[in-house]
């Protein structure tokens, strides 16, 4: 069984749930007794639909969770350290520089279609993610910066170049975008990827059916004996197979999960988890150990390009009081720009008081003044700012909206938009349509910062030069500097070091304001054991068991 | 009648063409695009230079008209490309979706007729005044039941409290009983209306007292004559709703989870995924055409004198 208590099973009374179990008798003698019955098909409730499952796509969070199942990567990170530990790789060597690394591969791997997963296999599949290959549409993947090649050493031995230094790419071998997939997987084109029974990995589990947009079947390998090595369940899942189902409304999800038609269920609303948790079942909120659930600035628009306002609005937002109000506390309140249990977190909150006086001081001195409408004037224009809803993100149209509500209370006013996809994708690119946004990334490594806020990687505070053609004339050289800094520094402390500077420097400019931690959350019936979760909070059901089936 | 026929395919040709057409104009009206959706999606994490690249690859942003080409050309050779947020060859989707859709739509009509015709005959022979306008009434409540509510309460009743079907992996019929039932029960309340109107209507008539006067019995009376009379309005009204049935499918899709061309279509219009949505409105253009090409020629059969009439304008 992998270690479970990583996550945080909350406000669960363990002395109440053994209770229950005494009390319902004979049927639950099987879960006390905690020895791992084999067998059964879990079904696990799923909000949306996968899209393509290409790995590197596998950020999006239903696309996770399949391909968790079915992929293998090179190391693994062990959720409550977050170090790196072995799987398919048994060791590896990286130079000073952190421009070589060699790995050792396991021997007798093999992908779900009985090709060998060697040296070879793992060549392609980094060359793939790193370089991309424009003939089959497969983009690069975000994990991976400054990929140069790779070199097949031996049969077992692999090892990769880079064209400057990757400190960040170990960890980015761990992560779900870097799954091994079967070169015949690769060969395909982008376009046929969200075919899951196409995917043909090495994992525990293998897609024997799909059925677009309802349903995945998945059966355990029989001859799995590779998970990681410092796991404490060895050999093939104990599950006999998965049934992944689509099912689109929280409503059913839940009732389905307390009516027993249902083993885990994913994207439990923070409203919910009481209803839950009252029937003495569990709710399960992995931190995604990212990037916090954010507001963030676009200061090439001129109304947030001062930094009096952009400070003005990060002391006029009552962050508690969103946390109070929507979440539970499965979501902490953020204290930096990344979560507290991220990699190179260092604590900011004293610099990140709700404070309306010094929120007007600072609007006042920026030449904003009240008018008579209530909002605040300058120069015969009104303090509006819009922002677009996103939908993956817990109740956030309802977060964007209680911060609009907490703004007016300085006189500025926050539009929060729904908006089409279209609309919402070519608005995001232009500062002037969209000086706010709302942000978050899961990854435990601190080159989940750069990835952010990069102006060549997700450029979220919309830089000249970076993802849109739009910005007039923002830059900042000393952020990009810094960020560089994270992703090329060889010395791990140093490392750490410049992430703290980041998260100083980008709280000191209020291009953030941090709001909660987000976790993924999951309900699970009391009878479920062993689901675990990688780093940052997807599913992994290779050691789950079921107490009664 | 083969002239007819012609005429019908003819106009249906060119349905189909401006279908195809207007979704394909309305996609490039509208801001962003498909490519922009699923590559500049953070989920991606891709930089400037890289979606620049896969935006040439996919030829995006080559000039309208040579797209539109494109499109048109493949589209006729059979070829209805990939879905570019889901990553399958639409012709899988379609494959994979119609069906489920075609099973739901078509039970559900059929429950709805049934309902309507229950529900008309029952309030014109129910025994008291009382239950005939009590039944009167149901229409205007089935029609101001809003679908998705009308699924979760069934689910919830029957599913998780009485635990009678289940909705999560239920197979074949067992899993239609409570999606047809959402389904019907609104689109049988305007069927129910015009049919209730149509029998009061024709009821009045003078051969009806005829019938009547020979000594035949109210229900005999009402089925033979009457109700046989008043089922072209209803008929008719019958082609039209069969937008509301594809509206309503994708509501009891989502809430029951069930895969169909109703939720296709809904993530099709989040993404803009155009392949998707282009032969999704070829579909749909043809599932109008056929229903109300079914409904026309079904006219003469129900009513002798249109049959007549055309032989004579003919």
């Amino acid at each position: 069984m992998p270690p479970r208590n990583h996550f945080r099973p909350v406000r669960t009374s363990m002395a109440l749930f053994g209770a229950l179990a005494i009390l319902t008798g004979a049927s639950m003698a099987r879960v006390e007794a905690g020895t791992p019955v084999p067998g059964g098909t879990l079904i696990y409730l799923e909000q949306q639909a996968h899209t393509n499952l290409y790995p590197p796509a596998g950020g999006f969070y239903p696309n996770g969770g399949v391909l968790n199942q079915i992929t293998d990567k090179l190391t693994y990170q062990n959720p409550k350290t977050l170090k790196i530990e072995p799987w398919i790789a048994e060791s590896w060597t990286v130079n000073p520089n952190k421009t070589e690394y060699t790995f050792k591969i396991r021997k007798g791997v093999t992908f779900s279609d009985g090709t060998p997963l060697d040296a070879p296999a793992v060549a392609k599949n980094f060359d793939t993610y790193g370089l991309g290959n424009k003939d089959l549409h497969l983009p690069v993947s975000e994990v991976i910066n400054n990929y140069d090649h790779s070199e097949v050493v031996d049969p077992t031995t692999v090892k990769f170049y880079f064209k400057k230094p990757s400190p960040g790419f170990l960890q980015g071998t761990s992560v779900i975008g870097s799954g091994l997939v079967s070169p015949a997987t690769l060969s395909r084109k982008f376009d046929e990827l969200g075919d899951a029974t196409a995917i043909i990995g090495s994992g525990p589990f293998v897609v024997t059916k799909a059925v677009l947009g309802k349903e995945i079947t998945f059966a355990a390998r029989k001859d799995y004996a590779w998970g990681p090595a410092n796991l404490d369940h060895q050999g093939p899942a104990l599950l006999d197979g998965i049934k992944l189902i689509i099912t689109p409304e929280d409503g059913v999800r839940i009732g389905a999960l307390l009516a027993g038609q249902a083993d885990v269920i994913r994207q439990v609303q923070a409203y919910d988890e009481k209803q839950v948790e009252d029937q003495k079942y569990l709710v399960f909120a992995p931190s995604t150990r990212g990037v916090n659930n954010s507001v963030v600035f676009r200061p090439d628009n001129p109304l947030v390009g001062d930094l009096r306002v952009r400070q003005a609005l990060l002391h006029a937002t009552n962050a508690p009081e969103i946390v109070q109000t929507l979440y539970s506390p499965n979501y902490p309140q953020a204290t930096s720009i990344i979560a507290a249990t991220a990699a190179g977190y260092v604590n900011q909150a004293a610099k990140l008081t709700f404070d309306l006086d010094q929120a007007k001081a600072l609007l006042d001195a920026a030449g904003w003044q009240p008018g008579a409408d209530g909002l605040r004037w300058k120069d015969g224009k009104a303090l509006i700012l819009t922002a677009y809803e996103s939908q993956p993100q817990p109740q956030n149209k309802a977060m964007l909206q209680l911060i609009a509500q907490q703004w007016s209370k300085v006189g500025v006013k926050l539009n929060v938009l729904a908006g089409d996809s279209g609309s919402r994708a070519a608005d995001d690119l232009d500062p002037l349509k969209t000086p706010v946004s709302p942000a978050m990334v899961g990854r435990a490594d601190p080159d989940v910062i750069k990835s952010q806020y990069y102006p060549a990687n997700r450029d979220i505070l919309r830089q000249k030069g970076g993802q849109s053609q739009k910005v007039q004339t923002f830059v900042d050289d000393k952020l990009n500097r810094l960020l560089e800094g994270i992703a090329s520094e060889t010395d791990e402390a140093k490392r750490l070091a410049i992430a703290g500077e980041v998260q100083a420097y980008v709280i000191d400019q209020a291009y953030a304001i941090p709001i909660f931690e987000e976790p993924q959350a999951f309900a699970a019936a009391p009878y479920v054991k062993g689901l675990a979760f990688e780093a940052v909070g997807r599913p992994s059901f290779y050691g789950v068991w079921l107490a009664r089936h | 009648m083969t002239r007819y026929l012609i005429e019908r395919i003819g106009q249906a040709v060119i349905v189909l063409w401006a279908a195809f057409t207007v979704t394909f104009i309305l996609l490039h009206v509208l801001p962003g695009d498909a490519i922009l959706i699923k590559f500049q999606n953070p989920d991606l994490g891709l930089g400037p230079q890289q979606i620049a690249e896969i935006r040439a690859s996919y030829g995006v942003d080559r000039p309208l008209w040579l797209q539109y080409g494109h499109a048109i050309g493949s589209f006729l050779s059979g070829d209805f490309g990939y879905s570019i947020q889901a990553g399958v060859p639409v012709s899988e989707s379609i494959r994979a979706n119609l069906p489920p859709t075609l099973w739901l739509t078509g039970l559900g009509s059929l429950l709805a007729a049934v309902i309507a015709m229950i529900i008309a005959f029952a309030a014109s022979l129910s025994p008291f005044a009382w239950l005939r306008a009590l039944v009167r009434s149901a229409p205007a409540l089935f029609v101001s039941i809003p679908t998705f509510w009308l699924g979760i309460a069934l689910i919830q009743i029957f599913s998780f409290r009485l635990r009678l079907l289940p909705v999560i992996g239920a197979e074949g019929w067992r899993g239609l009983i409570l999606p047809v039932t959402t389904l019907a029960i609104p689109i049988s309340a305007p069927l129910a209306q015009i049919l209730v109107r149509a029998i009061d209507d024709v009821a009045t008539r003078p051969f009806v007292a005829v019938a009547r006067a020979k000594g035949a019995t109210h229900a005999w009376v009402l089925w033979r004559h009457v109700f046989r009379n008043a089922l072209p309005p209803a008929l008719t009204v019958a082609g039209v709703l069969f937008g509301e049935l594809l509206g309503g499918a994708l509501i009891t899709e989502t809430v029951f989870g069930l895969n169909g061309i109703g939720r296709l279509t809904q993530d099709a219009v989040n993404n803009q995924d155009a392949a998707v949505l282009q032969a999704v409105a070829v579909l749909s253009a043809v599932g109008f055409v056929v229903v109300n090409l079914g409904v026309d020629l079904l006219h003469p059969l129900l009513d002798p004198r249109l049959a007549r009439k055309e032989r004579v304008l003919s």
